[in-house]
């Protein structure tokens, strides 16, 4: 104790006849003195092939046991595999110690490895992954729809509360910046489109070209998805801690249903700011628009005309439909994933971002079937 | 025996709190080489504060934290790496990295702060996890693994680069009185095998009866150390009612339920 955890480590080789080799290490061995030691003692024994090894650990002190591998790798051959190796004076502790460390199989612990599955292997757990998620999603869609209803007829017990609190944090705060990427869309939309027109003298049509694409599908999805990123996230997060916290086991045990306590709420919260959001998105998109024009000396007057010549009461009630759906979409789907999240904190991350993924895949599969559907009524 | 360079950690003079609130006043011990030193207290008394001040994940109001001879306060840039890697700290939780299997826990101060060769840090880590009794666990994700087996795999991780100190947060939190027990004589096994110099916050009776060589108390109300000792000497002699109180499991009078204000209350 008296020895400076310090000193360096130093070692001394003695060939003697008959292929005797002694090693006697002296100092403080640990993991920074040992890269050293290591590779001069495999220069220095590889080459003796010993028939008999001693290492005098005597003056040996091992700091925190990384030492332990080197003399491990000593005592069973590691660089003198024809040798009978002795380790002696350690002190008993430690001598049984390596003991039984020398005498456990390392290669078959070291090799003790996950098995890398085969392709039809993982082909099969894939799809059933796959069905068993698509299982998962039609069973918390009936059980929404059931709860949905079941708040209808008992609307007393229904936390508005807790759905005014997510308006704010997932709609009001996502003003700011779902209006300004908005806005941004529409000036980009105009200036785009604003060349190809020019050719044909046909600028005006930038009115109709935002107004809309900003009512009928700017605004809807662009809101759905900076939800979906912004909100669905937050919310396969938040579920996704409280059942690594075991919050979610908590409300089962009290009797609660964690669909009906925590998923209810936010998929109304969902279906009620999409809407709201969305009105803004339309505005700010067309406002984007505007100034184009503006700016390509159109008067307010002729935008204004030329934008409710070309979008209609329906065009609204289309898009503000749409983001019904999708509010749902993305707020089921961020429970959802939630919900499913596995054990640990990268369970947490990993159920964000497949909250994200599938709400965007599914709100864009949606307005497909909007498009398709709105075009065949047309 | 060199007196000066027995003392690995020297505590002077320490303040430290969080926003208006003080919770450490004028903190002041020394820690000498190979000895396992408990801080104890009750629950909010500042033990986990005054531990995140020695290691120097904060800095504290006042005073001077020393390791090994060396200012940790005033050591900046490479020598303050340096000075970290004197020593190792295992978190309450375990803090094993969710993404990483055992083995990789174990490694990767190995790959950050060595040039070892590739086999030499195989055989370091395969070392690491015997020494805290898991071998074969070495591939499985921490997620797979028990609390017990967790803090294992922490100790091993923070002894990866064979630091000179230990520090422990509450290492029997959450574990069954038996694997309590292995953990205390492992680090035992640890200090005497290898003498590793542990810092422990505890409040686990057990434990401290176990292995502590040395505890200061800290006292809640005045965030100072109420005292301190061998546990059998606080035990048997001392005249502190807290002290006595701690040691005999014993509540504070006026905290049973016909006495105790309820906070709201109008006599509050």
């Amino acid at each position: 104790m008296t020895e400076s955890p310090t000193t360096a480590v130093q070692t001394e080789v003695q060939a003697q006849e008959g292929g005797r080799v002694t090693v006697v290490l002296r100092g403080a061995l640990d993991v920074q003195t040992m890269g050293g030691l290591w590779r001069e003692l495999e220069a220095r024994l590889r080459p003796l092939k010993a028939a008999a090894l001693e290492v005098d650990a005597t003056a040996l002190r091992l700091c925190g046991g990384g030492g332990l591998a080197l003399l491990r790798f000593l005592k069973t051959g590691g660089f003198t595999p024809m040798a009978k190796v002795t380790v002696r004076g350690l002190g008993e502790d430690l001598d049984q110690l390596l003991w039984l460390f020398a005498d456990e199989d390392s290669e078959a612990a070291a090799t003790e490895r996950r098995r890398t599955p085969s392709l039809p292997e993982e082909v099969g757990t894939s799809v059933r992954a796959s069905v068993r998620d698509l299982r998962e999603q039609i069973a918390f869609l009936g059980k929404m729809a059931a709860e949905l209803a079941g708040a209808m007829v008992h609307p007393e017990r229904f936390r508005w509360r807790e759905v005014k609190r997510l308006c704010i944090t997932a709609g009001a705060n996502a003003l700011p910046i779902v209006s300004l990427l908005s806005l941004l869309v529409g000036l980009m939309i105009g200036f785009e489109s604003a060349a190809p027109l020019a050719q044909f003298g046909a600028q005006i049509f930038i009115a109709n070209m935002v107004g809309f694409g900003a009512v009928r599908e700017l605004g809807p999805m662009m809101t759905a998805i900076m939800l979906a990123g912004r909100s669905g996230a937050a919310f396969a997060a938040e579920i996704g801690t409280m059942k690594v916290n075991e919050e979610l086991a908590a409300l089962t045990t009290m009797g609660l249903d964690p669909i009906r306590f925590l998923a209810l709420q936010r998929v109304t919260a969902g279906m009620i700011l999409t809407p709201l959001l969305t009105v803004y998105t339309m505005l700010a998109g067309m406002l984007g628009g505007t100034l184009v024009m503006l700016g390509l000396g159109f008067s307010i007057s002729e935008i204004y005309n030329q934008m409710t010549a070309s979008v209609h009461l329906h065009d609204i009630r289309f898009g503000l439909s749409k983001s019904i759906v999708f509010g749902a979409i993305f707020s089921g789907v961020g429970c959802l994933r939630g919900f499913q999240t596995g054990q640990g904190p990268i369970a947490v991350g990993v159920s964000a971002t497949r909250a994200v993924v599938s709400s965007i895949l599914l709100i864009i599969l949606a307005d497909t079937v909007f498009a398709a559907v709105g075009f065949l009524v047309s | 025996m060199n007196g000066e360079s027995d003392i690995v950690i020297a505590v002077r003079h320490l303040a430290a709190g969080y926003g208006d609130r003080q919770i450490l006043r004028d903190i002041s011990f020394e820690v000498r080489r190979g000895e396992v030193f408990v801080i104890i207290g009750g629950s909010g008394s500042g033990k986990s504060t005054l531990l995140k001040h020695i290691i120097g994940l904060f800095p504290p109001r006042q005073g001077e934290v020393w390791i090994e001879g060396e200012n940790l306060l005033s050591a900046q840039g490479e020598a303050r790496t340096r000075l970290l890697r004197r020593f190792g700290v295992v978190y309450q939780s375990g803090a094993l990295f969710g993404s990483m299997t055992v083995a990789e826990n174990v490694r990767l101060p190995l790959d950050e702060f060595t040039d070892l060769p590739e086999v030499v840090k195989e055989h370091v880590v395969s070392a690491k996890l015997k020494v805290v009794g898991l071998t074969g666990a070495a591939h499985l994700m921490p997620a797979e693994l028990s609390g017990g087996m967790q803090k294992r795999v922490a100790i091993a991780r923070a002894m990866a680069l064979d630091p000179h100190i230990l520090f422990l947060d509450e290492p029997s939190a959450g574990l069954d009185p038996i694997t309590a027990a292995g953990l205390d004589a492992l680090i035992s096994q640890l200090s005497r095998y290898f003498g590793i110099t542990f810092v422990i916050v505890t409040h686990d009776l057990g434990s401290i009866n176990a292995i502590a060589d040395r505890v200061i108390m800290l006292d809640a109300q005045s965030g100072t150390i109420l005292a301190e000792g061998r546990p059998a000497e606080l035990r048997e002699h001392s005249a502190n009612p807290s002290v006595q109180r701690f040691f005999n499991r014993q509540a504070i009078p006026g905290q049973t339920m016909s006495e105790v204000k309820f906070y709201g209350s109008k006599d509050q």
